[in-house]
């Protein structure tokens, strides 16, 4: 049997070529969409798993430093490590940068203070793409990329000069920003302890100054033998911190930020779903719309129905196909010119493909209809 | 049972609308048509000959009486066949007064297409095919879009699509309108021809009387009734 799919097609080429590759594009911004919240969660979560620890402690109440303000005395590393469960444990600072550039503009970081020679370090040596980490105490930076610093430049902070020494990739903080990192004991003067000036005005107010020996979070890993829970549930009891499994923190990241923002994502996709949905079975209809008189002869001559069903389906079904490939296509050429961190990923890709598929089936029935109730007789009306 | 019998229509009935819209058109109309006979349907525009046709054709389903197409009783106060495409597609050939081919398919496609949907293996269907062009003398063509022939040539390919399931019934609506007088007169007499060939019953639409003398029989619409004369005397084309 002729295949009427085939020739139509191969009768409009190019008409059908463009039509897909439209709607290719726009099954290219669903991909893109779910490829800057699957980069989101991936940011997120980045950071925490790249410190690797399996409980974290904050101050008492709080639900840490990536969902408030968050303050403990450095010494609780210590006390921390003479419980029974505790392996490691570490001392760290979070807090939010602006980094002058030397032509006065600001960027905006997120800053992760650390022992360099501690045990725990939150800088994954596998994102170091030029220089090393930090080796000293003091005056050492290493910046995210896409901060623009190059290696060896310096940059005022505080009442300091600092050095890159490192530059990273793909390191950022669950609010988007760029990553930053700094010895403790930089990050703990930058962040607990105010200007000259400002410390001259408080003396003369009767003040005091602030200790500087505070941080944002200890974050310990537990002996074999031990689970997390069960540590979690000790040092809550005797040492009156708000206490988090790794995985609690993870949600709370996930949970409160990310949350909100993937909702919105998630809105986006769905309406750009449901758009190039209608818009398929519009194209489909009108494919059929525009064959209605070919088709109303060939049912007065005596076409089964089938043949023009199963022409409107392998159509339907072909456009759908290649929108598919023409909107991946589309996604992996542009998706690196985001300015946030796309991740695509085979899986939202082969849940696009099936969810067009079952539409393109949806629109193709749509178009179905429409033969199926053309009355043959019309064919040759005037 | 009438052995010559090529359609057979008995009291046929059909009105469009109800009530105060209600239009009879064809009301009590009876008549045969033989095997290999070619008749000529001539009546006033809008005197319901396409009507008949599609109903002969079991495109349109009548209001009343019966219908025979060859022994074959297939309707009688209503479709005696499930399936009417199936009847039409195995028994009937239509040509319209446009060829209405399917753009998307060169003239072979257009006239192997139903054949084909019949089960007719394609290389067997395309013989066929070529057959018939080569009878209609546009055997070249075959490879052709119908956008690229003419349109005395476009009616041929019609034709040849009408006899490519060797239908019993031929029914053409106006075949020649778009035809010059020259062209016309060749394609009623291929017609008769076929008809007289291969035993199949013509009814052919027609408000051109240089064709009628090619005619076996005129058929009439008067009074929404069928009135079937033998000679061309006292036939008034409108
Ligand atoms: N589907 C229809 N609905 C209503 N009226 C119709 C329909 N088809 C035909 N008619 C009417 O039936 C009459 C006969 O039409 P038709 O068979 O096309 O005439 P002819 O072919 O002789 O010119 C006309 O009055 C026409 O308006
Ligand atoms: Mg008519």
């Amino acid at each position: 049997m002729i295949n009427l799919a085939a020739k139509d097609i191969k009768h409009s080429l190019s008409k059908f070529i463009i039509t897909a590759a439209g709607v290719g594009m726009l099954l290219g911004i669903v991909l893109i969409m779910l490829g800057v919240y699957r980069g989101m969660i991936s940011d997120g979560t980045s950071l925490i798993n790249d410190i690797g620890a399996d409980i974290w402690v904050v101050q008492e109440d709080t639900l840490g430093p990536f969902a408030e303000s968050s303050r403990l005395h450095e010494d609780f590393k210590n006390t921390l490590r003479s419980l029974d469960g505790i392996d490691l444990s570490s001392a760290m600072t979070f807090q939010n940068l602006q980094l002058p550039h030397a032509n006065g503009k600001m960027t905006r970081v997120f800053a992760v203070g650390y022992d360099p020679f501690g045990k725990m370090i939150p800088l994954n040596p596998k994102r170091i793409v030029e220089g090393r980490g930090l080796k000293h105490d003091h005056y050492e930076i290493v910046v995210s990329k896409k901060t623009g610093f190059a290696l060896g430049e310096r940059i005022p902070l505080g009442r300091d000069m600092y050095t890159v020494v490192g530059i990273t990739e793909k390191t950022v903080s669950s609010g988007g920003d760029l990553l930053v990192y700094l010895s403790l004991k930089d990050a703990q003067k930058l962040q607990f302890l105010y200007s000259n000036a400002r410390i001259r005005n408080d003396r003369a107010r009767g003040i005091k100054g602030m200790d500087s020996h505070m941080i944002n979070a200890v974050v310990a890993t537990v002996r074999d033998g031990h689970t997390p829970d069960e540590v979690a549930a000790q040092i809550r009891r005797w040492k009156h911190k708000g206490v988090f499994t790794n995985e609690a923190q993870k949600e709370i990241l996930t949970g409160n930020l990310i949350k909100m923002a993937s909702k919105q994502i998630g809105m986006f996709t769905v309406i750009l779903l449901i758009v190039s949905i209608v818009i398929i079975a519009m194209i489909i209809y009108n494919m059929t719309i525009e064959k209605i008189k070919e088709i109303a002869v060939m049912k007065l001559i005596g076409i089964p129905n089938k043949f023009i069903i199963k022409m409107i389906v392998q159509e339907t079904l072909l456009l759908g196909v290649l929108a598919f490939v023409a909107g991946v296509g589309f996604a992996h050429l542009i998706y690196t010119k985001f300015p946030k961190n796309v991740v695509l990923l085979s899986e939202d890709a082969m849940r696009l493909f099936v969810v067009i598929l079952v539409a393109s089936l949806l629109a193709s029935l749509f178009g179905a209809k429409k033969a199926i109730d053309a009355d043959p007789t019309s064919a040759i009306g005037g | 049972m009438d052995t010559q019998q090529g359609i057979r229509v008995e009291n046929l009935m059909k009105h469009f609308g109800e009530e105060e819209t209600r239009v009879d058109v064809i009301d009590g109309a009876s008549f045969t048509v033989n095997k290999g006979e070619l008749v000529a349907l001539v009546a006033p525009s809008g005197a319901g000959k396409t009507t008949l046709l599609m109903m002969i054709g079991c495109v349109t389903e009548p209001n009343g009486g019966k219908i025979w197409l060859g022994d074959e009783k297939v309707y009688d106060d209503g479709w005696l066949i499930k399936d009417t495409r199936s009847i039409r597609r195995k028994k009937i050939g239509f040509i319209f007064q446009a060829p209405y081919l399917i753009p998307f398919l060169n003239v072979i496609e257009n006239i192997t297409l139903l054949p084909q949907a019949n089960g007719v293996p394609e290389k067997e269907a395309n013989a066929k095919a070529m057959e018939l062009l080569t009878y209609l003398d546009i055997a070249d063509k075959a490879k052709m879009s119908g956008s690229q022939l003419s349109g005395g040539q476009n009616q041929r390919v019609a034709i040849a699509r009408a006899l490519a399931n060797n239908p019993q019934i031929i029914l053409a609506d106006e075949p020649t309108a778009a035809l010059d007088a020259e062209r016309s007169v060749s394609v009623v007499q291929m017609l008769k021809k076929i008809a007289q060939e291969q035993g199949v019953a013509v009814i052919m639409v027609t408000h051109d009387e240089t064709v009628l003398p090619y005619c076996d029989k005129i058929m009439e619409i008067v009074n929404k009734k069928v009135v079937m004369k033998d000679s061309l005397e006292d036939v008034k084309i409108i």
